[in-house]
Parts: structure tokens; C-alpha cells; sequence
């Protein structure tokens, strides 16, 4: 008894303790829950069997379940564009902001530190923003659009089934884009001065300099970049759930939303852990391809 | 010169980025019959202040309430389990740690609207959905702390080993040497990454939303999308609410905004 206080008090016990604890918190509260999703995906769990501890055993049945549902296709060709357009824009936005705020002008990191506040919204509040925005008679994204003469008409945009992807992609791209420009601005930080001043001398452009030097330079930082954003991209809900809630008829619908909705609206709670459970799979291979390239950079 | 019309231009950059922002603090100054002309007006012609109207007869002080008390229980849970955590991460280094760290790194990015089935699932059978919000403070700081422990552990690294060691040498406890030499000297780091999860919490939606029954213990975000139901049309409070909600948030944002930056980018990039 001595000796185990001891070793807490003074010696690797004390390391021991600090990590276990933490562990223990994370292995029981989001390592199991992942095991007994896969658990889950592999039972019929409803309003009936939910409590119960002995569930029937379907095996795939919920996974084919899913797939043979006729929304399957568009839901998940949605969630890649959704990804994908998404990342697209706020990438290259992104990238744009960080390059112009890198250039020498009075407040240029104050102003580049306001964007942040689109950030550390509630993301539910800025989906309340942008429904206001996008209001189909009222709206004033629909004032501007017509009176530049960019739109002939209002367009509705979160109840028109061809445009409500694109509504929700448009407010997600405002919100990721503060990340993706300060990430991105700290790589460019690090790119020293006298790298460009000798292409400079050499005769090399503004463009030319971009691709063979900021690009290059840039490279794991776009890498870890994209890969943050497709993570994050993938974690985005209360917007959905604010702007569209999937509507209408699915046409703006994700698979994370849809796993939601199979659990908490229609309780087919198998099948919302079955979409659950093929969604965390690529997300962790996401995380993992993005980890490994950060850790391999260290090693230089 | 140069430098004046990057300013400009800049300015109106910043300006078109939060245009959103402007455009919720201005409906919500607007008149309810304002709000719906056309062409919108960009100025309030008759200023309204009815947030004190909105508060009330929206019960907003309990939702905020609620919001509040989860957001402040799982700050609590997470710095206490997750500093020490970090601390460790910081200091060994072995095959074990680097295993951990990666796993830590995978439970950051685990999405809550995934991680909510089992979780509501798993909490139905133990009978922790009794006490719904206690619920949500667990759920929500499974999430949080794998990025507040990622986030910490940045802040240790930057401690001195030396310190530490020779405090160590001078005949103080491994306990009191991080009591009184580490903690101290990563004290700043701490802060901001605690407001950081605290901000996070307190604009958290799927747990809220899926773990509580009851209307009087939601919180503000499930408040807020209550509100805006399917035919909402008071546009005025809806924006009014949001204002009141957000400004708090953008207060402690503004006022911590280097540290806050300075933190965010140390942890994801290392």
C-alpha cells in the first residue's frame, strides 16, 4: 500500500494515473460506444427491443436494408458533392484570403482575425442566419442576386429540390472558410522571406513564384488542411438541421443526417447505426491518412 | 500607397465576410413590417429594442441556463481529466504514448451526430437518460477532450524541462512540482484552450437535441430551432433571439481572439 502511494506520489505511477484516467473516460465513452455501434449494425434494435440486452442477430441484413433504399444513391452522392464542393471552395477561398492578408498593410492580422468570428459561432445560429438570407420572397441574397441582374428571378432556395444542396454547401462553405485561411496562413508564415526575393531577382513573376515556390512549400499544409476538412465537413449537422433538414424530399440530405434521422425519427435505430458505422469507418481512415502525414513531417 | 488600397480592399473583404453578422443585428433592430420590405432597407428607418420582449416570451433564461450548465460541467470534466492527460503525452516518450496520442487523435474527429445512436442507446439501458443533461455533459465531453487534451499538450511541450527537473532536484514531490512548476507555466495555454470547449459547448445541438425529452431542461440551440419551426415567419424575434444568444460568445471571442488563434493553429499543425 506504501509503495503504490509512493509511486503515485513520486514515480511513474503518477504518470500512470494522470493518462488512465483520461483513457478509462475516453475507452468507456466513445471507444465502446463505437464497438457497440458495430454491435447494433448487426441486430434489429426498434422502439421494442431497445432496451433489451438480448436483441435478435440479422447480420448484413441492415446493411443491405440500406442500400436497397431507393433515397440510397442520392444520399450518398450528396454527401460527396457536399464534401467535395465544400472543400473546393473553401479551400481556394481560403488560400485567396491567406495570400492577400500576407501582404504588408496596416491591420492586415486584425481583419484576418475577424473572420474567426464565423467560427466560434453555434453553427445552428449560422444556419438560423442564413435560412434569413436565403428566404425565397424576403430574402436579401435574392434582392442582390436580381438587382446585379446575376438572377432573372427569386430563386428559392431551400425549398427548391435543385437548388437546396447547393444552399446548404454555400453557408458551409462560410463557415469553414476562417479555418482553412488561418491554417493556411501559418504555413505561409513559415516560407521565408529571401526564397521569394532570390526568384525575384532571378527574373521570376508573381505566378511563377506561386507555383514553384508557395505550392511546393505548401504542400503538407494543404494536405492536412483538406483532410481537416473533409473531417469537419463530415461532423457538419446543426446546419442541416437549421437550414433544410434534409428536405425537400431528400434532396439536400447527407448520410450523417440520415443516420440521425433513421435513430431519432423513424427509430429504425439499426439502420441508423449501420449508415453510422460506414460513415466513422472513412472518417478514422480520413484521420489516420491525415495523422500519419503529419507525423511523417516531423521526422525531417 | 500600395498599402492604403490593400487596406481598402481588405476592408471590404472583411466586410462582405460578415455581412451575415450585420445583417442579423440589423433585423433584429428592424420593425416587424420592415423586415418584409422590398427592396430590404440596410439602415433600421424605426428601431426596435425588443430584446428584452424576445427573452421573456421565448423563456430564452432557461434555455441559456441550461446551456450554460452543460457547458460549464463539461469544461470542468474535461480540464480535469484532460490536463494532467496532456501533461503525460507531453513529457514520456514511448511506444505506449505514441499509440495513445494516435488513438486520442482518432476520438477527436468522431462526428456527435454518429456517436449519438450508440451513445443514446448505451444511456437508455444504464438509465442515464433520467438525468438528461448529465447525459449530454458526458456525451459532449467525450468529444471535447481529445481536442482539449491535443490542444494542452502543445502548451506543455513549450514548458522548459529544466524547470521541472529542478524542482525535482531540490526535493519536491512529482505531484508538486506539477502543481506548483507546470501548471503555473502552462497556465495560459489552459485558459484559452478551456474557453475554446467551453464556447463549444455552450453551441452544442445534436447531443442536446436527441438525449432531452423535456422542453424546460433544452438548451439555447434546440431553443432556437424550436423557434424556427416549419412556417416561421417572426423573422424580427428569431433574429432578435439570435443576437442575444451569439453576442456573449463574439464578446469573449474578440477579447481572446489572438490567443484563441495562436492555440488553435500551435495544436492541429503539430
Amino acid at each position: 500500500m506504501q509503495g503504490i502511494i509512493r509511486t503515485i506520489r513520486d514515480g511513474s505511477g503518477f504518470d500512470i494515473l494522470l493518462l488512465g484516467l483520461a483513457l478509462l473516460y475516453l475507452i468507456i465513452f466513445s471507444a465502446f460506444p463505437i464497438i457497440y455501434n458495430i454491435i447494433m449494425s448487426l441486430q434489429t434494435v426498434d422502439m421494442f427491443t431497445l432496451t433489451s440486452f438480448n436483441r435478435p442477430f440479422v447480420g448484413l441484413q441492415n446493411y443491405y436494408d440500406i442500400f436497397s433504399q431507393p433515397v440510397a444513391g442520392t444520399i450518398f452522392w450528396n454527401t460527396v458533392k457536399f464534401v467535395v464542393l465544400s472543400i473546393v471552395f473553401q479551400l481556394s477561398i481560403g488560400f485567396g484570403l491567406a495570400l492577400f492578408f500576407q501582404q504588408d498593410f496596416p491591420g492586415a492580422s486584425y481583419l484576418r482575425g475577424l473572420f474567426l468570428a464565423g467560427w466560434i459561432m453555434p453553427a445552428l445560429v449560422v444556419g438560423a442566419i442564413w435560412k434569413w438570407l436565403f428566404a425565397g420572397d424576403f430574402g436579401v441574397i435574392n434582392y442582390a442576386l436580381t438587382s446585379l441582374g446575376i438572377a432573372d428571378d427569386r430563386i428559392f432556395w431551400l425549398s427548391d429540390p435543385n437548388v437546396a444542396l447547393y444552399a446548404v454547401i454555400i453557408a458551409n462553405i462560410w463557415l469553414g472558410i476562417p479555418f482553412n485561411m488561418i491554417l493556411l496562413s501559418v504555413g505561409l508564415a513559415s516560407i521565408p522571406r529571401d526564397v521569394y526575393e532570390a526568384a525575384e531577382l532571378d527574373g521570376a513573376g508573381v505566378f511563377e513564384r506561386f507555383r514553384s515556390i508557395t505550392l511546393p512549400l505548401m504542400r503538407a499544409q494543404l494536405g492536412a488542411v483538406i483532410s481537416l476538412g473533409v473531417i469537419f465537413t463530415l461532423q457538419q449537422f446543426d446546419l442541416i438541421a437549421a437550414l433544410t433538414q434534409g428536405g425537400p424530399a431528400d434532396s439536400s440530405n447527407v448520410a450523417q443526417y440520415w443516420s440521425w434521422q433513421f435513430s431519432f425519427q423513424t427509430y429504425e435505430i439499426s439502420l441508423g447505426s449501420a449508415v453510422s458505422v460506414l460513415m466513422i469507418i472513412f472518417v478514422i481512415v480520413v484521420a489516420a491518412v491525415y495523422v500519419r502525414s503529419t507525423r511523417h513531417e516531423h521526422s525531417y | 500607397m500600395k498599402r492604403y488600397i490593400l487596406l481598402i480592399i481588405g476592408l471590404a473583404m472583411t466586410a462582405i465576410y460578415l455581412f451575415p453578422l450585420y445583417w442579423m443585428y440589423l433585423t433584429a433592430l428592424k420593425s416587424s413590417t420592415e423586415i418584409f420590405q422590398y427592396p430590404p432597407t440596410f439602415w433600421p428607418a424605426d428601431t426596435q429594442w425588443n430584446f428584452l420582449e424576445v427573452w421573456k416570451s421565448r423563456g430564452m433564461g432557461r434555455y441559456i441556463w441550461n446551456s450554460l450548465l452543460i457547458a460549464v460541467g463539461v469544461t470542468i470534466l474535461a480540464t480535469t481529466l484532460g490536463t494532467g492527460c496532456a501533461y503525460v503525452l507531453s513529457r514520456v516518450r514511448n511506444v505506449w504514448i505514441e499509440i495513445a496520442l494516435f488513438a486520442i487523435l482518432m476520438m477527436q474527429v468522431l462526428p456527435s451526430s454518429l456517436m449519438v445512436t450508440p451513445i443514446f442507446v448505451m444511456f437508455n439501458q444504464i438509465g442515464l437518460l433520467a438525468s438528461p443533461r448529465i447525459a449530454v455533459i458526458l456525451a459532449q465531453t467525450a468529444k471535447v477532450l481529445p481536442l482539449y487534451i491535443v490542444l494542452c499538450r502543445a502548451t506543455f511541450v513549450q514548458v522548459p524541462r529544466e524547470l521541472e527537473e529542478a524542482a525535482l532536484v531540490d526535493g519536491s514531490s512529482r505531484i508538486g512540482a506539477f502543481f506548483h512548476i507546470m501548471l503555473p507555466l502552462a497556465r495560459n495555454g489552459i485558459l484559452v484552450t478551456s474557453v475554446l470547449i467551453f464556447l463549444q459547448s455552450f453551441g452544442e445541438y445534436v447531443y442536446a437535441r436527441s438525449l432531452i425529452a423535456k422542453n424546460e431542461l433544452q438548451t439555447a440551440t434546440v431553443g432556437l430551432q424550436t423557434f424556427m419551426g416549419p412556417n416561421a415567419n417572426d423573422w424580427n424575434g428569431i433574429m432578435t433571439y439570435a443576437a442575444i444568444y451569439v453576442t456573449p460568445i463574439l464578446i469573449v471571442f474578440m477579447l481572446l481572439q489572438r490567443r484563441i488563434v495562436s492555440g488553435l493553429t500551435a495544436g492541429a499543425l503539430k
